[in-house]
């Protein structure tokens, strides 16, 4: 593991009984760090975010974790979906304050945590409102103020825009390209879209038929590769630092 | 309602006692039950431990001997109830996942088969048969002292863990997924919740009956949910609401000579409907 590393990955192969979904692969995330997870369905994005927390075992390989930066209990995770039981009230508060638990944050450090966390995520005033009169996108950054409570040194998203508006996604976006630049946190993301990586992400990897190409955006986010992921031409062209980046699909010649 | 209870007491004291911390116990067991939207498992459960004591009847009728009538005393009974209700728990909770059956097929498919074959292993028994109408007519008379100790104890150690563990249960209720990334062993707390569940609701069965067992278990959870705004509250709030209306079941059937667990049941139904209406009016 690099010296400087918060998650390593040496020659991991990853799977299921009977199935193997990823092989051969090598990682390295420093600290802060914006990484993006970008392939295809299908293609292990989630498998290697659940062998980082711990949830699947190496086939093969080894992932190790920075033992300060990256410990248990500063991860965040932000899964694709939250599948709650519709009919049980719950306020935002309590939601949140789950992201507690596994931790050792003492009583009265917690209402601050809190109140950072609904803060960053754009949820500061909404702390007793109900969770289910929520829309999708504060849904959303609900579970993202659950992680952030934990005052993680790295956050790791599953999906997590899968289903939002276009403003609600630049909110989310806005929330954790700040917290990755003011406070130093390491994000992974995982998503289909080009564009927003090519906007926010310092890193990106590419999943493609069991294995991942992964570097600085600048290295690994090229049309060719990217054609050869997704099938499909890309146009990527990124217009000024703070301006919108167009990924476009092009029509097949 | 005092007064009818202290003039019952000397008594039915013993009657009240396990009713009440039956109550307790099953209410907090309940709020995971509800929390989890499985509450046909709570009937299966019942019932399962209610095929158990019914197997225990078969054994002790095969003939005469140590062994089987060893096998027919309440203690074997009791075990074998608690042991069908926790194999039950625990094959509903590893049910479920890609290519598999789903937890409420399984739970469906045990419930049919513990109610049909309890009757039929003891048809042609005469008592058989009518013990196990007892159980699911449910009558709390059946309480000892040890009963009061064994429930006491369970209730006092269910309660503290409620209490230990509530964000950890509330989590892995509302979203297993996260809890398992933040490290709880999510498979070591299924295991223990189901095998809680089952030797609640199996010691339960053969004291007080399917029907105040399965009421005592869902419906407080049930009313707890509807009249709380957070989930947490509803460990505190569900067994407080179980006990209450078990005393004022217990104090109604005695004023009106009606059977306690049945009014119990009634009580809390009533409840039930009264927290829906509330809900609605104050969601308006």
């Amino acid at each position: 593991m690099h010296a400087d590393a918060v998650i390593s990955g040496r020659g991991l192969e990853l799977g299921y009984p009977g199935r193997k979904v990823l092989r051969g692969v090598d990682l390295d995330v420093r600290s802060g760090e914006f990484w993006f997870l970008l392939g295809p369905n299908g293609t292990g994005k989630t498998t290697l975010v659940r062998a980082i927390l711990g949830l699947l075992p190496p086939l093969r390989g080894r992932i190790d974790l920075h033992p300060e930066r990256a410990r248990r209990d500063r991860l965040g995770f932000v899964p694709q979906r939250c599948e709650l039981n519709p009919a049980l009230s719950t306020r935002v508060r309590e939601f949140v304050s789950l992201g507690f638990v596994g931790t050792r944050v003492p009583a009265a450090q917690r209402a601050e945590r809190l109140r950072w966390a609904l803060l960053h995520s754009g949820l500061e005033g909404l702390e007793r409102a109900d969770y289910w009169s929520l829309s999708g996108g504060q849904r959303q950054r609900a579970l993202v103020a659950r992680a952030l409570v934990r005052r993680p040194g790295v956050i790791l998203l599953d999906e997590p825009i899968g289903g939002l508006d276009v403003a609600s996604e630049e909110v989310l976006l806005r929330a954790l390209s700040h917290l990755n630049r003011e406070h130093g946190v390491t994000i992974v993301f995982v998503t289909h879209q080009l564009a927003i990586a090519a906007r926010y992400g310092t890193h990106v990897a590419l999943f493609h038929a069991g294995t991942v190409e992964a570097g600085p955006r600048e290295t690994i986010l090229q049309s060719a590769a990217v054609e050869r992921v997704f099938g499909v031409p890309v146009d990527l062209r990124v217009e000024g630092a703070a301006a919108a980046t167009a990924a476009v699909p092009q029509e097949a010649p | 309602m005092i007064d009818a209870l202290q003039a019952s007491w000397a008594l039915f004291h013993t009657t009240y006692i396990a009713g009440g911390l039956i109550a307790l116990l099953l209410a907090v067991i309940g709020v995971w039950v509800v929390a989890r939207d499985q509450i046909f498992l709570g009937l299966a459960v019942s019932q399962a431990s209610t095929l158990g004591i019914a197997v225990a009847l078969w054994l002790g009728g095969l003939g005469t001997g140590a062994l089987l009538d060893w096998l027919g005393t309440d203690e074997v009974a009791a075990g074998l109830a608690v042991l069908a209700s926790v194999a039950t728990a625990l094959l509903t909770a590893r049910a479920g996942g890609a290519g598999r059956e789903s937890p409420e097929a399984i739970t469906g498919w045990v419930y049919l088969v513990a109610a049909s074959v309890a009757v039929l292993l003891v048809a042609n028994s005469p008592h058989g048969l009518e013990e196990v109408h007892r159980l699911v007519f449910s009558t709390l008379l059946a309480a000892s002292t040890q009963d009061l100790w064994v429930f006491g104890a369970l209730a006092v150690v269910t309660l503290a863990a409620a209490a230990r563990w509530r964000s950890e249960l509330v989590l892995f209720a509302m979203d297993p997924e996260m809890a398992a990334a933040v490290g709880l062993r999510t498979r070591t707390w299924n295991a223990a919740i189901a095998i809680w569940l089952g030797l609640g609701v199996g010691l339960s069965i053969r004291v007080s009956g399917m029907l105040y067992t399965v009421g005592c278990l869902v419906l407080p959870a049930l009313i707890a949910k509807n009249l709380c705004r957070e989930v947490r509250p509803l460990l505190a709030v569900a067994p407080l609401l179980a006990l209450a209306a078990s005393l004022l079941g217990f104090a109604f059937a005695h004023v009106f000579d009606l059977p306690p667990a049945h009014t119990t049941v009634a009580l809390l139904c009533g409840g039930l409907a009264f927290a829906w209406g509330l809900r609605r009016l104050v969601i308006r």
